[in-house]
């Protein structure tokens, strides 16, 4: 495994905390009742307040798109003010924009069977059709900024925001791109909701104003999380994060595989990813603790991000950085439900500032 | 690129395609001049026109342990396809990753009576057909289907999706992620992208003219085809048969438009010019290019610009094919169908024509292939995807002899 050094340079998210450009403030976070649709009872989630896109990126431009592609611009343009990049100073067929998401642009995508509905499938509307498209957000901030390079959309069963990183660092070591946007975020909407209800994945404090309980589902979410990365030492920046390495499979043994990784070491810092539940002992602190002992802290997985399943480690990370933890090695981890010898994972190695 | 850790190599190609089963029954197919765009009708709700479908899709794996779509069903059978000759008790084959692109996805097992209650959609069936709508499910597929565990990703660019999987895949290898990754695209035909295609005004009711000047618009196909790619140190470990050689690849993006592609085609010239740094050959080297070439009036005449602007100092005009022409455009799976039909052509020397062209877009470097099957020894030849939202990806494929 050769490493891979890219420099995460800028933050920008809209999140359950709101539209932000850099660290997301450390304040506890509860969800809230939806009543984008009319629900049986109390139903709660992690959303994202409605805000104008225009007052948080002046001129933009969103009507007619999907929520999600709307997040990914404002995202983007955060995470680029944030690092300090004047793109008109940027050779832009060099910049790339990997996008994560599950559900892709499910409410046009919604929409579009609406009108199919309403009018037969000879009776759609052109000008959805195309916006729903799960690589629509992508091209969209490939649009905005007028960058040129790889436009990469990528979907991975809980681990497509480790993929979207891990792909957008292999752009940059194999000198496909000298800067890359990395984003990965997905919308809530009620079928997305409906669905997880019926497979019976959601935490009973979807259905009631009780603190979130430590296990027994989980609490959907919605954002878009956004990063900039560069080459190490490309300018004098402030750096968030070196990422050093990273590795994900649907299965194997994922100690051995993460201990190789790891050369030796042992990181001071373990950041539990993965969706699910945020508990203080689950299968994936499990796997934390097998790995480092007593000798690395282990945070949690947050609740707000975790909600969002497949596409959470952007914003898992944010809130790790955003805690401010010391400098030294830290790891990235998620995993699949499965047996605790043989179980998908991802494992992301960062060198901490 | 000739350190053989760093060269990429294809040693399986599986193809599910209107022609059937396998990339010889694709290439005999070509051949033959067999063109599968046939009326499709009433087979699809509200769409009378022209379509390339796969019939005797083989059935779902027995003991899957999630619901297949058809998409999914298309990626697993072209994948087990892809395979065949394997030793898939090697220790190798079971870390091997998989990339696969699908824009339709678990589409097909969606239907607008989810809309006005989700809920009662789910109970009445549709909770294990809506598992399969994240496109991540189509990579799920094929992993699950071969008993493969390493890395699993899905590629939802549009129309360049197929190609773009590939390349993704390359850089995985050159990353040491996997000893070997299955890489391609797979769509299957559904009442949404014939709507939306249709809704767009941009099909064409008989079989599609690629480049012609008469050209009305494109046909939708269905499909899947899945590449065994590995290092050239992998393959040559275990003495595999080596089928072809990734020599190049690159990926661009026009920001231009969502949907139209720019009209100099400035993007997908970069595109291409990268592809052919990175395999450090000239544009004299390139024997044939299995062009895009959906058969739309804005996407044809870009992509002759293209070829005029990335191939206009060659000493000869460039052969050039759309192989839309034989069995539609398979949306995701088109790129990684014509990047099969490019090592088919690079395999058996044959530069397919493309079908119906009588009138062709004015185009001074371009060598339009039309008429019969040219026959020639052809060490290295380009496939171009590009798609909706600006996304251009390119491959060069060399004979796996060389």
């Amino acid at each position: 495994m050769t490493p891979i050094l890219p420099t995460i340079t800028g933050i920008g998210s809209v999140s359950p905390h709101g539209p932000l450009a850099g660290l997301i403030p450390q304040s506890p976070l509860e969800p809230s009742a939806i009543t984008a649709w009319t629900t049986a009872g109390l139903r709660r989630a992690f959303l994202v307040k409605p805000f104008r896109p225009a007052s948080v990126v002046p001129g933009l431009k969103t009507r007619r798109l999907d929520r999600l592609s709307a997040w990914a611009l404002v995202a983007s343009s955060l995470a680029i003010k944030d690092a300090g990049i004047d793109l008109s100073q940027v050779d832009r067929s060099r910049v790339a924009v990997v996008f994560a998401t599950c559900f892709g642009c499910v409410e046009l995508t919604e929409a579009f069977y609406q009108s199919a509905a309403a009018n037969g499938w000879s009776g759609t509307d052109p000008g959805t059709f195309p916006e729903t498209l799960a690589n629509a957000p992508a091209s969209h901030v490939s649009l905005l900024h007028d960058v040129r390079g790889p436009n990469i959309t990528v979907g991975s069963k809980c681990f497509a925001g480790e993929s979207a990183l891990i792909q957008a660092a292999s752009l940059l070591r194999h000198g496909q791109a000298d800067l890359a946007i990395v984003l990965a975020g997905d919308t809530l909407t009620r079928p997305v909701y409906e669905w997880y209800e019926a497979a019976d994945l959601l935490s009973p404090a979807c259905y009631n104003s009780e603190p979130l309980p430590e296990d027994g589902g989980f609490v959907p979410s919605e954002g878009v999380a956004a990063l900039v990365l560069e080459p190490a030492g490309r300018r004098e920046r402030r750096c968030y994060a070196h990422l050093s390495s990273g590795r994900w499979a649907a299965g194997g043994e994922p100690v051995e595989i993460i201990r190789q990784m790891l050369g030796g070491s042992i990181p001071s810092l373990i950041i539990c990813g993965g969706n699910g539940a945020p508990c203080t002992t689950s299968p994936i602190t499990d796997l934390a603790r097998e790995i480092a002992g007593d000798r690395a802290a282990i945070v949690p997985s947050q609740a707000v991000a975790a909600g969002l399943a497949d596409t959470g480690a952007l914003l898992h990370l944010i809130l790790a950085l955003s805690s401010r933890p010391t400098s030294g090695q830290a790891l990235l981890l998620g995993t699949l439900s499965g047996t605790s010898g043989d179980r998908g994972f991802a494992a992301l190695l960062l060198e901490l500032p | 690129m000739t350190d053989i850790q760093e060269t990429i190599v294809v040693t399986g190609v599986g193809v599910i395609s209107p022609y059937g089963i396998g990339l010889d029954c694709l290439q005999a197919g070509m051949l033959s001049g067999k063109c599968c765009l046939v009326p499709t009708r009433g087979l699809y709700p509200g769409f009378e026109g022209t379509t390339a479908q796969v019939c005797g899709l083989p059935l779902p794996a027995e003991g899957s342990s999630s619901r297949y779509s058809r998409t999914d069903r298309l990626a697993a059978a072209a994948a087990r396809d892809a395979v065949a000759d394997f030793d898939c008790e090697n220790s190798a084959f079971g870390e091997s990753g998989v990339v696969m692109a699908s824009t339709v996805a678990g589409l097909t097992e969606i239907d607008p009576g989810i809309v006005p209650d989700p809920t009662a959609w789910y109970r009445r069936g549709g909770l294990s057909r809506a598992a399969s709508y994240p496109v991540a499910h189509v990579a799920d597929a094929v992993g699950e289907h071969l008993d493969i565990r390493g890395p699993r990703c899905a590629v939802p660019v549009a129309c360049a999706s197929g190609a773009m999987a590939i390349a993704l895949a390359a850089n995985m290898l050159l990353d040491g992620a996997a000893p070997i990754i299955l890489a391609g695209g797979s769509d299957a035909l559904c009442p949404f992208t014939l709507s939306g295609f249709n809704s767009l005004q941009a099909l064409d009711p008989s079989p599609c003219r690629p480049f012609d000047q008469n050209r009305k618009g494109l046909n939708l196909g269905e499909g899947s085809a899945v590449l065994v790619l590995e290092t050239l140190a992998g393959a040559a470990a275990r003495n595999a048969n080596v089928l072809a050689v990734l020599r190049g690849w690159a990926m661009t993006n026009d920001a231009f438009h969502p949907t139209a592609p720019q009209k100099q085609g400035n993007g997908l010239a970069d595109c291409m010019r990268l592809s052919m740094e990175m395999a450090e050959v000239s544009c004299d080297e390139i024997g044939y290019v299995n062009a895009h070439g959906t058969g739309t009036p804005l996407n044809d005449i870009a992509e002759a610009n293209a070829y005029e602007t990335a191939f206009g100092r060659r000493g000869r005009p460039l052969p050039v094919s759309s192989t839309k022409s034989y069995f539609g455009h398979c949306l995701g799976a088109a790129g990684a169908l014509e990047a099969a039909t490019t090592i088919a052509a690079v395999r058996c020397g044959a530069l397919f024509p493309t079908l119906r062209l009588t009138n062709p877009i004015e185009s001074p470097s371009v060598d339009w292939l039309r008429g019969e099957v040219r026959r020639q020894p052809l060490p290295m030849a380009m496939s171009v995807s590009a798609g909706f939202g600006g996304s251009n990806t390119v491959l060069i494929f060399a004979s796996g002899r060389s």
